[in-house]
């Protein structure tokens, strides 16, 4: 298969990598660059592990070729924090118990960014709606709600 | 007075949260060697076939495969994936029926060869090149079918596909005469689910020899060391040369009692010389590895008319797949639950274990407890409905209380079902809930409720071990080394808040080394929810020792007398004068940097091995709504009333309730795992075929834990709880289900089109 040297904008940084067009985002991330913060659970976009942002959108690395997103701006769970200050969203993981084995964690904070950055102040409601896609097996969800609010609240009050 | 605590009983971080919510955690999926190969399993596509002849030359001739692996490349020892014969009293009940890769398939799925490979897709290529030639044997899928004369046999030794007849050992009085002491007697037959684990880090495994012939073996094991020695002992080496690490566990509920890739990927390793990685896909996770038992049971109660429990009597066939696994603990389990939870003086147990060719089975969340706890509860609303009782009444009619045996045969040191069932009702409003009319348009309301007890580990019935080990840094910190590892339930925050509670130092003080055999202590590993009461005792008599080496210590020092000394804080101080004393970090710098030649490394062992079970208790309260139109029900509200003694850590036994409750819900309504009954193929074999539910389908979940009776065996008074949390929930939900629709749900998952189907023969 035909390889090319692509270059890539993730969390802030130029990578370099040889790649086929066939591997996907979520290969790119864990394998080549070992980027490995990024689960995989079903690799056919079921369970929202692998949620990445794409310019700031939610994606599905798993089921999105990284041919198509060089040069954009990826933001992985490796890039949240701050150094050592982690992000409200991760603090409020943390805090609330939202984590347990961990393996959803990174797709669930993600995509929680993603949805505070479109609704800074939702209802639980909401929060449901916004991480539907991303399954949890140990939490049964009440906590990651939890921390969501949470993370909302230090946000709106100027927690970046 | 009760004693002041200030570690214990705190709502403190879990365990390596930070690494989890960085993505630094590593797992076994996140581990990559130096030249490590790529393993990939080729599975049979047929249900039932000998392999007549395999071609492999082909594919071991394409560029970039390291190995291929079959029936002749692997010892030819049967074995049980399960690790419980190692250390169950009686090990003949656990059948030996499995190779590493056989030369005969039993389902669609089962291994036939394996490659190794520089990479995956170089790997899968390999696989399409290897050349079996199959001989295609009938299959059976019914377990009922498969007893019959003439089915098609899976395990020659297996006559009528009977794997193992059970019956309850200690069965009592005598359930004839019991059911004629009855008022009513009620019969129902129950299909309990085939539930899958669905933990989300996919089945995976890494193992290397080094140059000495040392094996490592990376993955996520429940039993590290039980694990080691079935692997040591299927490959001939000895225990010591075999290290099995475990690495951040992505969700195991059970399914890593077992092996899983690790044998294949083994064997692999052994023959390329190097690294090799296996991890399963989704599909391979759902078809090759573990899920529930289906027990098909018909189960016999009697009342009389004022409630009282006469006789309880269940004849079952486990529908167990194509390998024994755990059929026969999960099944012992079972009995004793069905037949124990109650008082009665009356109860039989008895049945058979069945091969079938579906994918095999094994243990999961509630481990027998579920399915027998689950039908005995919807029994019990049977016949209150008979009678013309509130279900609430007739089950405080027979609950057990201190003193009695619990279901595993030992007294119960505390017994809180009454408390916890008053504390519910009226949370819920019980009374006018269950009275309230149920009908609005195409939906009907119901409200139901369930009682359970679990277990604390495995206690009388398997050997249970537990050490751990805690030493000082000079700092005054504190490494607390602990055999099993950590795999999602924080046990190991939980265990650091013991040790630091006891050593009266601060929950960051303490270190956890664990998931390593080489640098840990034998532990037999987590089941049974057996960590927190058993390790956690471990813990404090650790801590315990330490402390007081620490105290003389300091005693010396400060010229008094160790007993007139006490720790908080980090501070050593005399309780007659508290202003006089030292650092618990002075001492331990002294202790280690001391040029008088009085040096010591302040450390203990602590090794623990129970005497007691205490069983933790829940009773649980559902609303639901069902639509008669469509079928579906929908659960509006779960209420948990919840006894684990004290508590060590309210949020991570909170989420531990919590996500059971989830796994509930799912089990009843939506996790459907379909075999299809011509291919054998497992049909719902991804999130999108087997629905799991999702934050959108959560009910208003609220955990209510009651802390008035720490049980005095326990470490400050705390039990197990994670376990057994699903077990009153399934039940509870089916007779909510019952209450709105007055269809008692006897086949599960409950989906639309049985309970439509249902309605319709009402």
């Amino acid at each position: 298969m035909r390889k090319e040297i692509a270059t890539f904008k993730i969390n802030g940084r130029a990578y370099e990598a040889i790649i086929t067009p066939n591997i996907t985002l979520a290969e790119l991330l864990r394998e080549k660059l070992d980027l490995t913060g990024t689960k995989c659970a079903c690799g056919v976009g079921e369970c929202g592990s692998c949620t990445i942002l794409v310019d700031g959108k939610p994606a599905l690395s798993c089921s999105t070729l990284a041919i198509a997103v060089r040069n954009r701006d990826i933001l992985t769970i490796e890039g949240l924090a701050r150094g050592t200050e982690l992000h409200p969203i991760q603090q409020a993981f943390i805090d609330n118990g939202a984590i347990q084995c961990g393996f959803c964690s990174s797709g669930m904070i993600m995509m929680a960014k993603a949805l505070l950055a479109e609704n800074p102040q939702p209802t639980r409601e909401e929060v449901k709606e916004g991480l539907g896609g991303n399954l949890c097996r140990c939490t049964g969800y009440v906590k990651i709600i939890d921390a969501v609010m949470a993370a909302a609240e230090t946000m709106r009050k100027g927690g970046k | 007075m009760k004693e002041e605590l200030s570690v214990v009983g705190k709502r403190l971080p879990r365990w390596a949260a930070g690494e989890k919510a960085t993505g630094t955690a590593k797992y076994t999926v996140d581990i990559k060697l130096p030249g490590m190969l790529v393993g990939k399993v080729l599975r049979s596509p047929y249900p039932h076939a000998r392999i007549k002849k395999i071609d492999k030359s082909k594919a071991e001739k394409l560029p970039g495969v390291e190995a291929v692996i079959t029936w002749d490349d692997v010892p030819h020892k049967l074995f049980n994936p399960n690790k419980l014969d190692l250390i169950n009293y009686h090990p003949e009940g656990e059948l030996k029926d499995m190779y590493v890769i056989s030369n005969k398939a039993r389902f669609v799925g089962d291994a036939i060869a394996a490659v190794a490979a520089v990479d995956e897709a170089t790997a899968e290529e390999a696989l399409y090149l290897i050349k079996a030639d199959y001989e295609i044997l009938p299959a059976v899928f019914d377990p009922l079918e498969a007893m019959k004369p003439g089915a098609p046999i899976v395990h020659d030794f297996a006559k009528n596909n009977i794997s193992l007849h059970m019956k309850f050992p200690v069965a009592w009085g005598n359930v004839e005469q019991g059911f004629k002491d009855a008022d009513v007697v009620v019969e129902e037959t129950f299909r309990t689910a085939k539930n899958h684990i669905c933990q989300l880090e996919p089945c995976s495994c890494v193992a290397s020899f080094d140059a000495s012939g040392r094996l490592t073996v990376w993955s996520p094991s429940q039993h590290p060391f039980l694990h080691r020695r079935k692997m040591a002992e299927l490959f001939d080496m000895p225990e010591g040369m075999v290290r099995w690490i475990t690495p951040h566990v992505g969700g195991a509920f059970g399914k890593y009692g077992s092996f899983c890739a690790e044998p294949i990927c083994v064997a692999l390793a052994k023959k390329t010389g190097k690294p090799v990685k296996i991890e399963y896909s989704r599909e391979e996770d759902f078809f090759a590895t573990e899920r529930r038992q289906r027990y098909v049971v018909t189960g016999k109660i009697g009342v009389k008319k004022d409630g009282t429990i006469t006789a309880l009597e269940e004849n079952f066939i486990v529908d167990g797949g194509a390998y024994f696994t755990h059929n026969n603990t999960t099944t012992g389990v079972h009995m004793g639950s069905f037949v124990g939870l109650y008082r009665c003086p009356n109860v039989a147990a008895e049945g058979d274990c069945v091969y079938t060719n579906e994918p095999p089975t094994g243990g999961v969340r509630g481990y027998g407890n579920h399915e027998g706890t689950c039908i005995l509860e919807q029994l019990v609303d049977l016949a209150a409905h008979k009678i013309r009782m509130d279900p609430v009444d007739l089950r405080l009619k027979n609950v057990k209380h201190a003193g009695d045996p619990s279901s595993t045969g030992l007294p119960m040191e505390t017994c809180s079902f009454e408390e916890c069932i008053r504390i519910g009702m009226e949370r819920i409003g019980w009374k006018e809930k269950r009275a309230r009319h149920k009908k609005n348009g195409n939906k009907r309301y119901g409200i139901g409720m369930a009682i359970m007890m679990d277990v604390s580990g495995a206690n009388p019935f398997n050997l249970q071990r537990r050490n751990v080990y805690l030493k000082f840094n000079e700092d005054g910190s504190v490494n607390l080394i602990v055999g099993s590892g950590e795999i999602g339930q924080n046990l190991m925050g939980t265990l650091a808040q013991i040790a630091a509670e006891t050593l009266g130092v601060t929950y960051d003080d303490i270190h956890i080394v664990t998931g390593d055999t080489d640098s840990t202590m034998f532990d037999h590993g987590h089941h049974a929810s057996g960590g927190c009461y058993q390790i956690g005792n471990a813990v404090v008599m650790a801590a315990k020792e330490a402390k007081k080496q620490l105290l003389e210590r300091a005693a010396k020092k400060l010229e008094v007398s160790s007993d007139g000394l006490e720790i908080k804080n980090r501070q050593i101080y005399v309780k007659t004068d508290p202003q006089k004393g030292v650092s618990v970090g002075e001492i331990t710098k002294d202790a280690i940097y001391n040029f008088q030649g009085e040096h010591l490394n302040i450390s203990a062992k602590g090794s623990f091995s129970p005497t007691e079970n205490p069983p933790p208790f829940a009773v649980v309260f559902t609303e639901v709504e069902v639509d008669i139109e469509t079928g579906v029900v929908r659960v509006l509200k779960v209420l948990y009333v919840n006894d684990s003694g004290k508590v060590i850590n309210p949020t991570t036994l909170e989420g531990q309730l919590e996500g059971a409750i989830v796994q509930s819900i799912g089990y009843v309504l939506t996790e459907d795992y379909i075999v299809n009954n011509k291919t054998g193929a497992l049909e719902s074999n991804n999130y999108n075929t087997y629905k799991i539910p999702s934050a959108l389908d959560i009910p208003d979940v609220e955990v209510l834990l009651y802390e008035e009776q720490p049980v005095p065996s326990g470490p400050f008074g705390a039990k197990g709880g994670a376990q057994g949390a699903m077990v009153a929930v399934t039940p509870a939900i089916a007779n909510a289900i019952y209450d709105a629709i007055g269809v008692c749900i006897t086949d599960m998952p409950a989906t639309p089109e049985k309970i439509l189907a249902a309605l319709k023969h009402k």
